[in-house]
């Protein structure tokens, strides 16, 4: 049996509608560059940085799948590999704006005053050098784990997975160290003043959550449209449903974490990060982002039955996912915009492209190798899995 | 009035699959299967119902949390009211992790209790074993007859052809040999 048999080819009308949708969101970030600069430079920010964190994400979960020795997960572990594709897409798009828009980050444009440790950390040119750093160290780590992985459908040698659990428990350790530092860098650096020892970790969980979202449409997908309907079944679903029940909880307990202990202590710097968020039209949207990203999915997954139920678990992937991207709109763009709300059809139109370009990145990979890892050794267990 | 029994017993978790299958679909009175260890896919063979364990969890910890935001409210607010950092009385951010707490307690104890309720687990409690490996590394069917056409020697056989290592005839409450 030639493992080429196992390949799959997407439909060239997909693939056209898909370019069709990002070149939507592209002109919606040149509209915006032309009506509302500031608001299109943080809005590719966004989209990168999700793009990219969607990337990290596939890499990360296929890390943890390996150091677990989970056998679930080897039938559709091709996924989450193909998902790394997005990584390069998304630094690309970062780039773009550390190199171009300096003036969304107030400490590089060279406002206000900074010294001591905060203006060792935060200068140009050491923060150009740490982003190309994490991305050579993301891309290294996961490139390896897919490698090693795609070697082994050719020769079946039990090698490859011994390596990769080596590579993975490494991997794993330093992407929750340099994942912490960049979304510290990227994201809360906007805000130079304020500061939050928790926000990696909130940045990991919403990561993580979302990334099974995404895994989970593109499972009932592909199980769909035919090239995983033999590999992938609700025992599969089940328990990313858990994941995506535990990691929404988990979200929410971090939020909460960050949040309470700003209110209760109650000091004026780390105050006005909520005060900003909270007034307002804004105010609202913080109560919504709550109820998307973990009330609707806690209160409809708690019965087994929805986890197993791919229309009701793909609703809530789709709820998750809306909810970060609000969480995201939260975070980045109130101080660039003042606070002061305006219908977001910039920042909406380049998050869709920026998902239809996630997706045409996940096909470019997932075609080159066989839909499952055809000759892993824990694939066998995967495919009788009873969850 | 005891009723005839049939303890098949089995070597491996296939086997017993295969004859819990046989059994339901000769309409047989199948009184319990006893495994060592939890076989996937057994209770759908069996068709038993969905566990209600996690039914008594949801409760009680919606009841725990309840009731510990209302205890909260009344204390911090109407009972014995305390300036903490200048916070309204009623501040319901300092009561989450306290009721999130005693939601997990309510509920984790709660599932523990029932479980051993519903189960007869009681303190002092002697060990019945129907045969003395099934603890260990054999897996048992206990068929009973449900009405007079319940042939002893067909249902045996029916044990026998799907692995049975070992078909025991027995009455109900039949005490086992040590």
């Amino acid at each position: 049996m030639n493992h080429f048999e196992f390949k799959f080819r997407p439909s060239q009308s997909l693939i056209r509608r898909l370019w069709a949708l990002s070149g939507i969101g592209a002109l919606a970030w040149i509209a915006g560059l032309v009506a509302a600069p500031d608001r299109a430079w943080a809005s590719l920010l966004m989209v990168s940085f999700w793009l990219l964190s969607m990337g990290l994400a596939g890499g990360f979960f296929v890390a943890v799948l390996y150091a677990c020795g989970a056998g679930w997960a080897a039938a559709f572990r091709r996924v989450p590999e193909a998902m790394v594709a997005a990584v390069p897409a998304g630094a690309v798009g970062l780039l773009i704006v550390f190199l171009f828009h300096p003036e969304l980050y107030p400490w590089m444009a060279g406002h206000g005053e900074s010294s001591g440790f905060h203006a060792f950390w935060l200068n140009r040119p050491f923060f150009l050098a740490r982003a190309i750093l994490y991305f050579v160290i993301w891309l290294a780590f996961s490139g390896m784990l897919i490698r090693n992985s795609r070697r082994q459908d050719e020769d079946g040698d039990m090698a490859h997975t011994r390596r990769n659990i080596r590579i993975s428990a490494v991997y794993m350790f330093v992407f929750g160290l340099t994942y912490w530092l960049a979304s510290v860098d990227w994201i809360m650096s906007i805000e130079p003043e304020w500061t939050s020892t928790i926000f990696g970790m909130y940045h990991f969980s919403g990561m993580f959550v979302s990334g099974v979202a995404v895994t989970i449409l593109l499972l009932i997908w592909l199980k769909r449209s035919a090239p995983l309907r033999d590999f992938v079944n609700e025992e599969h679903l089940h328990d990313l449903g858990k994941l995506l029940f535990a990691f929404s909880t988990f979200w929410m307990y971090i939020f909460f974490s960050q949040y309470m202990l700003i209110w209760y202590a109650n000091m004026t710097e780390e105050s006005v990060y909520y005060i900003l968020r909270q007034s307002g039209a804004l105010g609202v949207l913080f109560i919504i982002n709550i109820v998307l990203n973990w009330g609707i999915p806690f209160l409809v997954l708690l019965p087994i039955g929805a986890k197993r139920t791919p229309a009701v678990l793909g609703a809530m992937a789709v709820v998750v996912l809306a909810g970060r991207w609000l969480d995201l709109y939260i975070m980045i763009l109130p101080p660039v915009t003042h606070g002061k709300m305006a219908l977001p059809w910039i920042e909406l139109c380049m998050m869709i492209g920026t998902m239809a370009l996630f997706v045409l990145a996940f096909l470019r990979w997932f075609v080159r190798a066989p839909q499952t890892p055809v000759r892993d050794p824990l694939l066998a267990q995967s495919l009788s899995y009873h969850s | 009035m005891s009723q005839f029994q049939l303890l098949g017993v089995f070597e491996d978790e296939s086997a017993l699959i295969s004859a819990v299958k046989a059994a339901r679909q000769q309409r047989l009175r199948i009184v319990e299967v006893y495994t060592p260890y939890a076989v996937h896919g057994l209770e759908r063979v069996l068709g038993l119902r969905r566990s209600r364990l996690s039914l008594v969890c949801l409760i009680a910890g919606a009841t725990g949390a309840i009731v510990k935001l209302w205890f909260e409210f009344w204390t911090m607010a109407i009972d014995w009211p305390v300036n903490v950092g200048g916070k309204p009385w009623n501040s319901l951010p300092a009561f989450v992790p306290v009721t999130f707490e005693v939601m997990v307690l309510f509920a984790g104890l709660s599932s523990v209790a029932a479980l051993l309720i519903v189960a007869g687990l009681w303190p002092g409690k002697q060990p019945k074993l129907i045969h003395p490996r099934v603890t260990n590394d054999r897996l048992a069917l206990l068929l009973e007859e449900n009405d007079a056409a319940f042939d002893v020697g067909r249902v045996r056989r029916l044990l026998e052809d799907h692995g049975a290592v070992e078909v025991t005839e027995r009455l109900t409450g039949e005490e086992v040999p040590a």
